[in-house]
């Protein structure tokens, strides 16, 4: 895969197809987290940081255990036919499953090297499991994409690097989203919003016209 | 049926309602509802998943163990949405093709598992089926109230047929601004309510 | 009067001035931009503008009676940023289109949010955005000043057919430079005039209501990156909506940052999210949606780059 197809997939999930204004992923953590700029700072890092973790991993999963291919791992061991090995239809259990986990590891580990770290982002990371960005970034990552032409995603080169790049833009994207609206948030807590569409009502006009925003993107990667 | 038994399940339809005074599920609640139709799909989907994760969880709440009852629900949940998931690619392709990935994400919609934290696992397998139905409804009366507005402003269509002839739609109604704007004016509209 | 405006740490250098009076300034410095318009493009264009500005001034209303205060039609804001959806409209459009988008710009973009001084979001820009992606032939159908025929703005032939098409459908470099300064040229109301726009925005500059920073870092950020990419910088200055945006639209008191050093980064933001835009993405303009990307940056820009305090260096 060359190198600007990887530029042109983190523009795509930064800006153009952004998951919160384009796909609608990351909602409800996208409005729990996005009151004050600290905490959006921190949430923001930690989903960049299992986002890319995830996409690793759980294509390592689907490519070695569920995908009936050379590499697949039961074919490797006991022979025969790959396709009787084909396992995809796990995929939403293996995925959701192998996300937990690999949230309450990481929690354990930079609670182990990184007391500081751990601190800013402790308080995060149990609420990213049940953030569906990660678990659809993982399934996308696998679905693939088309990028001015050019497929990419499983079965295609490159699969690994591309399934890394969607995770980590995914990641940006969902964390400039956030840090946008914290500090509208901010100021509107000081404002003057009529009663009933104070709190959600208002986040929810402001992701529209956010949204709206966004759209200038539209046609820069196809 | 007695009073208590019915609002069980009609808790969830407004007081209670998940999307609209709980908050929980907002992800499928805007990217499904671009017509009726797909909101439908998704709420009858949920209802399944809901209703019988709510009674299985209910069932084996005796038999799990607390420290590693949430993975257990988890599974529950996923292999409930594999089969709906592969059901629907069998039977609705349509429906499959433009909502999907939202269906395999039932797994991580917050009222699911929500429910069966703060429902199932306290109450019994008859209580857990009515609460997991009303919740249900409650969802996909929510999903279709937004769809129905989002199809009718930005489409001029409901269920497919045109609503106004000769009316040309908000076409951006259908995108991603109008499904948080109108999420954003029912949450409003629904506060205006219980405050007077 | 100071409830109104935000309430930030001293010196309030922009708080001297009272509302009414700015907003009638920016009037008078809108006006030759829409004489201009009808001259070019028929009395419908007038007929925009009175539609455009009677919706706002009409919704602020409606809005101000729903939520039990005080009315302010008085005070011009309704009338500017009627006056300013207007110049952002193709001159050919529907007449009832502006309606709904002047009425989203106005009850959404600004009193959803609590009314003056509180909108996050430019109006007349939301209200822009909104059409352009509720109604999108509609929005970039363009007819042309001469013979009033359908026809392509100088930015969409320079998009869709390159820089040579644009100088031989223009006649030489110095032609279509005189044309895109006099702005004889097809093009939203508004845009299309360089000079009548300079001129507005250099009165504006001399009443106090902007100072320089946000259109000068703006303008020249555009024209550096056009000119390192290899376009023509002058071109890009006064093509499109890039004039009335940064004099005009990127200067709002409310929706930019209060702080000089800040208003400078707002500029530079604009500047190259226009530029990528305008290169990169399916649209040939996009002024809008870099102003309304700097918007939403506003509140963080403020909030990184404050005030310095007074007597330090």
């Amino acid at each position: 895969m060359s190198f600007s197809v990887l530029l042109l997939v983190l523009v795509s999930t930064i800006f153009v197809n952004n998951f919160v204004f384009a796909k609608f992923l990351g909602t409800c953590p996208y409005l729990g987290v996005s009151k004050d700029s600290q905490s959006a700072m921190g949430m923001g890092l930690a989903v960049i940081f299992v986002m890319t973790m995830a996409s690793a991993v759980s294509w390592a999963i689907y490519h070695f255990f569920l995908y009936p291919g050379k590499d697949n791992v039961l074919y490797l061991l006991l022979g025969g036919d790959p396709a009787q090995y084909d396992l995809r239809y796990l995929m939403t259990l293996a995925f959701i499953l192998v996300i937990a986990a690999l949230v309450q590891f990481v929690e354990m580990v930079i609670q182990k090297v990184s007391p500081a770290l751990y601190a800013a982002l402790g308080i995060y990371l149990p609420l990213i499991t049940t953030n569906c960005a990660v678990l659809a970034v993982a399934i996308l990552n696998i679905e693939g994409m088309s990028i001015f032409g050019v497929r990419v995603g499983h079965g295609y080169p490159g699969s690994l690097l591309f399934a890394l790049a969607n995770g980590f833009g995914g990641g940006v994207g969902f964390a400039l989203a956030l840090l946008l609206m914290a500090g509208i948030r901010e100021r509107l807590a000081l404002g003057n919003v009529p009663k009933p569409l104070q709190g959600m009502p208002i986040a929810f006009i402001t992701a529209a016209l956010l949204a709206i925003a966004f759209m200038g993107f539209i046609g820069m990667v196809k | 049926m007695s009073v208590s038994t019915v609002k069980e399940v009609t808790k969830g339809f407004w007081e209670k309602n998940p999307v609209l005074v709980l908050a929980l599920g907002l992800c499928p609640s805007l990217a499904v509802t671009t017509s009726v139709r797909n909101a439908l799909g998704m709420g009858v989907s949920t209802i399944f998943v809901l209703t019988l994760s709510n009674v299985i969880i209910a069932l084996i709440k005796g038999i799990v163990p607390s420290q590693i009852r949430i993975p257990c629900y988890i599974i529950v949940i996923a292999t409930l949405v594999t089969i709906v998931d592969l059901v629907l690619a069998a039977y609705f392709p349509d429906i499959s093709k433009a909502i999907g990935l939202f269906i395999k994400l039932i797994v991580v919609n917050c009222i699911i598992l929500g429910r069966a934290e703060a429902f199932a696992a306290k109450n019994t397998a008859w209580r857990s089926l009515l609460d997991g139905i009303g919740m249900g409804i409650g969802f996909m009366i929510a999903l279709v109230l937004i769809a129905a507005v989002r199809e009718v402003l930005g489409a001029n269509k409901l269920f497919g047929f045109t609503v106004f002839p000769g009316w040309r739609p908000i076409a951006v109604m259908v995108l991603a601004p109008g499904a948080f704007l109108t999420l954003g004016f029912l949450l409003g509209a629904k506060n205006l309510r219980m405050r007077t | 009067m100071a409830r109104l405006l935000h309430v930030s740490s001293s010196p309030h250098l922009r708080t001297s001035d009272s509302i009414p009076k700015i907003m009638w300034t920016v009037v008078i410095a809108l006006l030759p931009l829409c004489v201009f318009a009808v001259w070019l493009f028929g009395w419908y264009a007038a007929l925009l503008i009175a539609i455009c500005v009677a919706t706002a001034v009409l919704t602020e209303g409606l809005m101000q009676k729903l939520r039990k205060q005080k009315l302010t039609l008085y005070d011009g804001s309704a009338v500017v940023m009627g006056i300013l959806v207007a110049c952002n409209l193709p001159p050919g459009i529907s007449w009832w289109i502006p309606i709904i988008g002047t009425f989203v710009g106005m009850a959404i973009a600004k009193h959803c949010y609590g009314g003056l001084g509180y909108n996050i979001f430019n109006p007349a820009l939301i209200a822009r955005a909104f059409l352009l992606a509720a109604y999108p032939k509609d929005m970039t159908t363009w007819i042309s000043p001469v013979d009033a025929t359908t026809c392509a703005t100088p930015l969409g032939i320079l998009k869709e057919r390159g820089p040579g098409e644009l100088l031989s459908a223009y006649g030489g470099k110095l032609s279509l430079y005189k044309h895109l300064f006099i702005g004889n040229i097809p093009g939203c109301l508004g845009e299309t005039s360089a000079l009548l726009i300079l001129a507005g925005g250099v009165f504006l500059l001399l009443r106090g209501i902007i100072t320089w920073h946000i259109p000068l870092s703006y303008l020249a950020t555009l024209a550096l990156l056009t000119f390192l990419s290899g376009g023509d910088p002058i071109i890009a200055l006064l093509a499109g909506g890039v004039m009335l945006g940064a004099w005009f639209m990127a200067t709002d008191l409310v929706t930019s940052p209060f702080t000089r050093r800040g208003q400078v980064v707002f500029g530079i933001g604009c500047g190259l999210l226009t530029f990528l835009i305008r290169r990169f993405s399916g649209y040939p303009e996009g002024t809008s949606y870099a102003i309304l990307l700097m918007n939403a940056a506003t509140p963080l820009i403020d909030r990184y780059f404050p005030n310095r305090i007074y007597g330090t260096r």
